[in-house]
């Protein structure tokens, strides 16, 4: 064991973009090329739900977007399916596609949280899981 | 009323008291509440024809374990899982097969014992569960966060609507809560999920509602029948907020109307009612803000008067308006699939002049609004 660096361990593969030396990680997406929606995470299938069309593809989405809500959570959710630190914040990021996501905050201070602040796209860790690696997952900060 | 249906009538109605029931199941609670409901409607089993049992967390075949306990006669019993529109979507489907002629006398019923331990729910994919996504009051949080932005309202607006209701549920022997909070007790319980405190949250609770519908030749004591105006469902509509559930929102293509706004005015219009006809409501409040945007979104005034008119007194028994006259969510609590019951079975109380202290005087037409995770918009208009 020694002092080797836990492995780390995407939340889900496809929630980003392969990790590349010198390059900022960007969220993966669908557009469909027939009416020019956008959804995120990506679909699994080829299927628009807005036209109802097989013309999805595969994107990369822009990696600011702006705060629209956002919600500080005091206790521990329901279920122990959440394994990170409590509290913590979540709330929703509207992306230049013109999709609203759901998103966790990364933040040193919660009042750093501003509705309408400008976000960008940061790769961090959630928690530790049974194996000991490291899951990390998408996040937004405020870009001071 | 549609077309050609037939009237439809509530023949009788059945409570338990809500709240924490570590000594009873599920079916305890609904054969309870079932056995009440023949009893107000003088009925007996062998004239109910069918049942619509909804329920969100009971498991296999809960309904026919409830009616079990009360008799079993070969009816078709149907299970209705719809989230928090469970007992709404029972009420509908009982509605329907008295409207259209299938069958005489329904029973709908609405039960809930919340279960211990973890519940994976199935509103949220394994990702969002994994990210903390799952968390109700939170996600209220934000829309109250956005609600807030658009409207000015403050949390004291939303703590006013904690106090009038546990007012009214203090009305309400068969309320989880029944002793009356200030303004002061709100804004100083823990906080939750910001900006929502403790006392901003419903609490969960166990419970049954059940009710009788028939055609109005079926009726016992026509005197206290009530009539469906009308009872709508809408789940679900492409491009409307809402956090959970694996789809981003569209902002390229917002509905026009979401699924509350549709669901009350279907309702309005099949019933041939507008918002001002409305002498009694029971909103959703699941979190206090909730109840007011609730109110707007249902067409009873403009988006952003609601905190206006909750500070005039507008939604107090006695007020132009009175909203959740047994105390809503907040005092009642929420047993998921039964909640949307208990509305209506106040409003059925309300209706025939039954609920004492707590009477809105002359009240002879109300509607009652539950919304469930999916999402799900369940609308009823009743009328004496």
């Amino acid at each position: 064991m020694g002092n080797d660096a836990k492995k780390q361990v995407r939340l889900r593969d496809d929630f980003w973009t392969p990790d590349v030396k010198g390059e900022k990680p960007k969220l993966l997406g669908s557009k469909c090329e027939a009416c020019g929606e956008y959804f995120f995470p990506k679909k699994e299938k080829n299927w628009c739900v807005y036209c109802q069309t097989k013309a999805l593809t595969d994107v990369t989405l822009g990696r600011e977007g702006k705060l629209v809500s956002y919600s500080v959570v005091m206790q521990q959710p329901g279920g122990g399916f959440y394994k990170g630190p409590v509290p913590y914040a979540y709330g929703q990021v509207d992306l230049p596609e013109g999709i609203r996501i759901v998103t966790l905050f990364e933040v040193d201070n919660f009042d750093d949280l501003k509705v309408g602040k400008d976000v960008e796209l940061v790769i961090s860790k959630l928690c530790d899981n049974e194996d000991n690696n490291e899951v990390l997952t998408f996040k937004f900060r405020p870009i001071n | 009323m549609v077309n050609n249906m037939r009237e439809v009538v509530v023949a009788g109605i059945g409570l338990t008291k809500w709240g924490v029931h570590p000594d009873k199941e599920c079916y305890d609670l609904g054969s309870e509440a079932i056995l009440s409901a023949l009893d107000d409607a003088e009925m007996e089993w062998k004239d109910i024809q069918a049942a619509f049992c909804g329920s969100v967390y009971q498991g296999t075949g809960s309904g026919h374990q409830a009616i079990k306990e009360v008799a079993l006669t070969g009816i078709p019993i149907v299970n209705v899982e719809n989230a928090c529109s469970s007992g709404g979507s029972a009420f509908r489907l009982a509605y329907q097969m008295v409207a259209t002629g299938l069958h005489d006398v329904v029973l709908a019923i609405g039960m809930e014992k919340m279960p211990k331990g973890p519940i994976p729910s199935t509103a949220f994919r394994p990702w969002e569960l994994a990210s903390g996504f799952n968390v109700q009051m939170a996600n209220y949080a934000n829309e109250t966060v956005e609600y807030m932005e658009e409207t000015g309202a403050t949390v004291e607006d939303f703590a006013l609507v904690t106090v009038k209701n546990r007012k009214n549920g203090a009305e309400n022997p068969n309320a989880r809560f029944q002793k009356p909070v200030t303004v002061e007790d709100v804004l100083n319980s823990r906080m939750a999920a910001s900006p929502l405190r403790l006392f901003h949250c419903c609490p969960l609770a166990d419970g049954a509602g059940a009710m009788i519908l028939c055609s109005t030749n079926n009726v016992k004591s026509p005197k206290r029948a009530v009539t469906v105006a009308s009872t709508v469902l809408i789940s679900g509509l492409y491009g409307e907020g809402s956090l959970g559930g694996g789809v981003s929102t569209s902002l390229k293509h917002t509905p026009k109307r979401g699924i509350t706004q549709l669901s009350a005015k279907q309702a309005f219009e099949e019933a041939g009612y507008g918002p001002g006809d409305i002498q009694v409501l029971q909103a959703y409040d699941t979190m206090a803000p909730a109840e007011l945007w609730d109110i707007e979104k249902l067409g009873f005034c403009k988006t952003g008067d609601a905190p206006k008119l909750i500070r005039e007194g507008h939604f107090n028994i006695g007020g132009k308006l009175p909203v959740n006259t047994d105390g809503g969510l907040m005092s009642r609590g929420h047993p998921l699939g039964a909640t949307g019951v208990g509305q209506l079975c106040e409003l059925v109380t309300q209706l025939r002049g039954e609920a004492g202290t707590r009477q809105v005087k002359g009240a002879k037409i109300g509607m009652a609004h539950a919304m469930g995770a999916g999402p799900n918009s369940s609308v009823t208009i009743l009328k004496k």
